[in-house]
Order: C-alpha cells, then structure tokens, then sequence
C-alpha cells in the first residue's frame, strides 16, 4: 500500500485536490426541477467566506493600479491635453442655462404627473438617492461579467440595488463586502431585467447572451420593432426604477429555441465595457439639490399666482356682486319687488286658546295663575301687536301696506 | 535536439526561484487578469494565471506543485466570480499536472515548444471548464469555440514575451 502510494503519489494528489473542489461544487450547485443545475444565488457562509477572502487579497494590489491609470490619465487629461477648452468652457455654461430652464418646467410636469399617478395608486418610484462609486475591477472572466466597485457595506451599500450611469443602467449589486462590492452587469448570462420597448410598448426580460450583448429575449413578432427604438426599464423587478434608459434596438432574431417568439439585440445604452464612474441608487425618497428646490419653489410660486389671478378674473366676469354698498336699495341687483303674495307674519290671536300656535293646554275649570304666564306664550312688549290701541302702533311693513291697498 | 537529447529527467535543469517571486508573480498575474480587461476589453482573450500556472509548473517539474498552483490559482479565479467556486480551479488544477508531467519528459526552455504547450493547455483548460460546468454540474453555459481559440492564441503570445522575463527571476547557482 506504503508503495503504491508512493508510486502514484503525484496521481493521488491530483485526485484528491479533484474530488475534495467536485465536493465543494456539488454543495453549491442544486438541481432544478426540469434536472438542469443552478447556483445558489445567495452564497453560502463558507463560499461567502472565500470569495470575501480573496476580495481582500486582490481589491488593494487591484484598487492602486486603478488609482494609477487615473493618476496617468487625470494628468494627461487636465494638465496636457487641454486644447480648445475654454470654447467647450464657454458653450457648455450656455447649455447649462438653457438646461435649467428645461428642467424646471420639466419637474413641474413630473410632479404633476406624480400627483395623477398617486391618484391612480401607483406605487413608482421616481427620484432616487444614489451614490458615486468608481468601477475597478472585473472577474477576470469573459463568462463573468461582473466588476467592484470601491464602496461596500459601511457605505450603506446593500445586495439588489441598482447600479446606473448618466447613460443608463449598469447593473445590480450582488456580493457586498465591507469596502467594495460585486457588481453583476446586466450583459451577464445570469442577470434579469424587466424592460419596455418606449414606442411599441412591448414589454419583455433583458438578459445578456454568450457574446455580452444584451438582448430583450422571448418576445412575440412584431412588425413594429425597427431598430432604433429606445428601450427603457419597465419597473417590475423591484430592481430598476422605471423610466431609465437601457438602449437602443440593435436588430431583431429570431429565438433559436421557441418558434413565433424573436430576441432583440439592444446596443447598451451605458458603455459596460468602460465603466470608471457609477452610480448606486441607495433609495428612492425625493431629494433635490438646493438649486432644483429653489427653482421648484419659484416656479410652483408663479404657477399658484397666475392660478389664482385666473381664477378671480373668471369670478369677476360670471358672478355679480351681492351688495353694491354705492346703490339705493331698491336698485340693488338681487332687490326683487315681483311676488305680488309676499310672505307675512301670521296675526296674534285675541284669546289664545290650546289650538293657537305656541300654547299649552289648560284644563277646563281651572283658573289660570294670574301672577305666572304658564300656559300662555305672552309676547314681549316690543314684539307685541297693536291691537288693543295701547302703545305706538306698529310700522305696517312695505308688503302690508300693498295688502291694504288692494283691499280698500 | 535539446529535448530529445535528454536520456533521463534528471538531466533537466529543475528551476528555483526566490519564496518572494512564488507570491509575488501569482499575486500580480490575479491582479492583472482582474483589472486589465476593464482597459483591454473586448479584446481580453488572455488568462495570465493560466500562463503563470505553466511556467511554475514547467520550470519545478514538479506535478505536485503544479497541481497545487493550479488549483490554488483557479480558486481565486473562481472566487472573483459569481460562479461556483471551483471550476476553474479544476481545470488549472489538471493544467498544472500536465504541465509538470511534460516538463519531466520535455525540455522546455525552447521557444517553439513554450509556445505550443501554452497553446494546448490553454484549449484543454477551457475544454475541462466546459465539461465541468454543462456535463458534471449540469449548469447552462454558453460557449463560443472561436473565444477559446482566441484566448489560446493570446496565452501563447504572452508566454512567449513573460517566460524570458520571468527566467530573470530564476536562482542560479
């Protein structure tokens, strides 16, 4: 046995090195239920544990050589090459002008579109928190396109968030470490995106193939697909907002696999390849710049103003006043003279009994208290009638004495 | 011909270099092969651990070690990844074997022979990739044939510019 061992030592090496790493692969793999194999997409402790290992010996060495590039090319860039960068100076300053303008009146219309969209009980998600991230490294593997990114946990970051550039998006955090994170990009055969196309309205799941293309994969035919048409994120992965670019329509195949069904090849819309800066979206809770919120507030400032002025100046136009306080009464707008049986305050009684308006009953025999009212409502001396020809007679109101005429 | 002129293993020359460049030089080449295809890409068809593999392997003679580098190369690799932790390290695990096993037999420091080791390792590594991830572990891998040419083609071109470099490291007596 001793011999055999030692005859074969290299042979036994190799192989127990083999089946120690084939052990190591079948705890990670599962299979599912069509008998394929799939990954875990959330590591184990112990495979967690390796790749946090290996992250720390790389990301340093890694980190300074980017650093490095940066340096050389930031030198270059901002100290050398700087022909004709005052014209861009210049040029640039005028786009931003005119960019503001755009964007306030832009916001106002976002804003209102929120408020229409809240009406309706959309949940959306619309303006985002993100932070800054400089894109270092990569898998080293053409079948893994994943990078890392130089901000981790104690930075906030955590797994499934989006990563995006100003061009579009990137792709999603997988592995977070305490200061870097894995970032899997969306041209990887294993990422997942729900996408629509802007025009057609076709919605479909961006994948990346063999190649690092992206293409929107299992969509019916259409004629209507051309190449060139935007397509944007749907918003139903909970991953990525709504809204934000992905790319163009490259050109449209047909699915190898399913019959009627075509994949789109879209051209990335953020150049994956050459990624430095990125951005993380941390949250979705509206946070504007100081200037944004300025430019809100004048613009939501003039819109009440103008609301308001329009809506009096219609006021004014439609609706008469109700006093004129510069008019004689019975020229007053709503003074109106035409009811020839206007409404008069019914006679009191002379000997109010149980049936007149407002009395007690009292019972027959029985001798009403002279010293107390019980019974009967008198009225006060000022609202009493004139009847008796004791005390002033009362002003025979404008209605009574058009009463009296017509009966004499 | 210096490699048939060898009657025994033993008349090879076994290569040894400073404890620091065993570090160093597998460090680098990880560090390079995770950063440079961010600069290079799309043309990344390289694999820098894969070279260093062969050329510790071919320079020791020593199946053990190469097979230890290997696997220990290939787990990194592996670890960068979002892939299963130990594919490649398989795959460089039998390159490191098999570079050693020929470095017994073949006299390695000619050019030519550098150059179609390096060419062939490199097909074999991405066939035993294959064969581990779609046969054994059944995952959905998508492949492309003219990649791996591509990527044995590259290997073998910086083989033949890092050997000389790295043989500067060599301990002589």
């Amino acid at each position: 046995m001793e011999s055999f061992l030692s005859r074969y030592r290299n042979l036994v090496v190799l192989l127990a090195i083999l089946v120690a790493q084939i052990v190591g692969l079948a705890i990670q793999v599962r299979r599912t239920g069509a008998g394929r194999g799939t990954l875990d997409p959330d590591d184990q402790s112990g495979v967690r544990l390796i790749r946090l290992w290996a992250n720390a010996v790389i990301s340093p060495p890694e980190r300074i050589a980017h650093a490095t590039k940066l340096g050389i090319v930031g030198t270059w860039s901002n100290y050398i090459d700087l022909m004709h960068v005052r014209q861009q100076n210049k040029n640039l300053q005028e786009t931003i002008g005119r960019l503001r303008l755009e964007q306030a009146a832009l916001m106002e219309d976002a804003r209102q579109g929120q408020r229409l969209q809240a009406l309706l009980g959309f949940q959306q998600k619309y303006i985002y928190t993100t932070l800054a991230a400089q894109a270092y490294g990569s898998s080293g593997s053409d079948r893994s396109h994943v990078f890392y990114i130089d901000k981790g946990a104690r930075d906030g970051l955590k797994p499934d968030m989006a990563v995006i550039t100003a061009d579009g998006i990137v792709g999603k955090v997988r592995d977070v470490f305490p200061h870097t994170s894995q970032v899997l990009a969306v041209n990887d055969t294993t990422s997942g995106a729900g996408v629509i196309l802007e025009t057609t309205r076709i919605r479909g799941i961006l994948k990346g193939n063999a190649a690092g293309q992206l293409e929107v994969v299992g969509v019916t035919a259409d004629q209507r697909i051309k190449p060139g048409e935007n397509v944007l994120t749907a918003g139903g992965d909970l991953i990525f907002p709504r809204g934000l670019p992905v790319g163009v329509v490259q050109k449209v195949v047909a699915d190898p696999d399913r019959d009627g069904l075509i994949d789109i090849i879209v051209k990335p819309a953020a150049h994956l390849d050459r990624l430095d800066e990125v951005l993380v979206i941390t949250a979705t809770e509206p946070r504007f710049s100081p200037q944004e919120q300025q430019d809100m507030a004048t613009s939501e400032q003039t819109a009440a103003a103008n609301d308001q002025m329009k809506a009096s100046s219609i006021m004014a136009e439609k609706l008469p006043g109700l006093i004129e306080p510069d008019v004689p009464a019975d020229q007053q707008p709503l003074y109106d003279d035409s009811n020839p049986n206007p409404a008069t305050r019914p006679p009191q009684p002379l000997h109010p009994d149980r049936f007149s308006p407002g009395a007690a009953y009292t019972p027959p025999g029985v001798e009403p208290d002279p010293n107390s009212n019980a019974g009967i409502e008198t009225p006060k001396s000022s609202e009493r009638p004139a009847v008796d020809g004791a005390g002033p007679p009362a002003q025979p109101s404008k209605s009574t004495k058009q009463q009296q005429q017509r009966d004499q | 011909m210096s490699l048939l002129a060898a009657e025994s293993r033993r008349d090879f020359e076994i290569h040894r270099f400073p404890l620091l460049a065993y570090v160093l030089v597998p460090l680098v080449s990880l560090v390079l092969q995770a950063w440079l295809p961010r600069v290079a890409s799309p043309y990344d068809w390289f694999d820098f651990p894969l070279v260093v593999t062969v050329y510790f392997a071919l320079g020791r003679r020593n199946p053990i070690q190469g097979t230890l580098m290997g696997a220990a190369m290939g787990l990194f690799e592996d670890a960068l990844s979002h892939h299963a932790i130990g594919i490649n390290g398989i795959a460089k695990c039998v390159v490191g074997f098999l570079a050693a096993s020929v470095g017994i037999r073949v006299e390695v420091d000619n050019h030519t022979v550098r150059l179609l080791l390096n060419f062939g390792l490199s097909l074999i590594s991405s066939a035993i990739y294959l064969f581990v991830s779609r046969f054994l572990l059944g995952l959905t891998v998508e492949w492309s044939w003219l990649t791996e040419l591509f990527r044995a083609i590259g290997n073998s071109i910086i083989a033949l510019i890092l050997f000389p470099v790295l043989d500067r490291l060599q301990i002589r007596d």
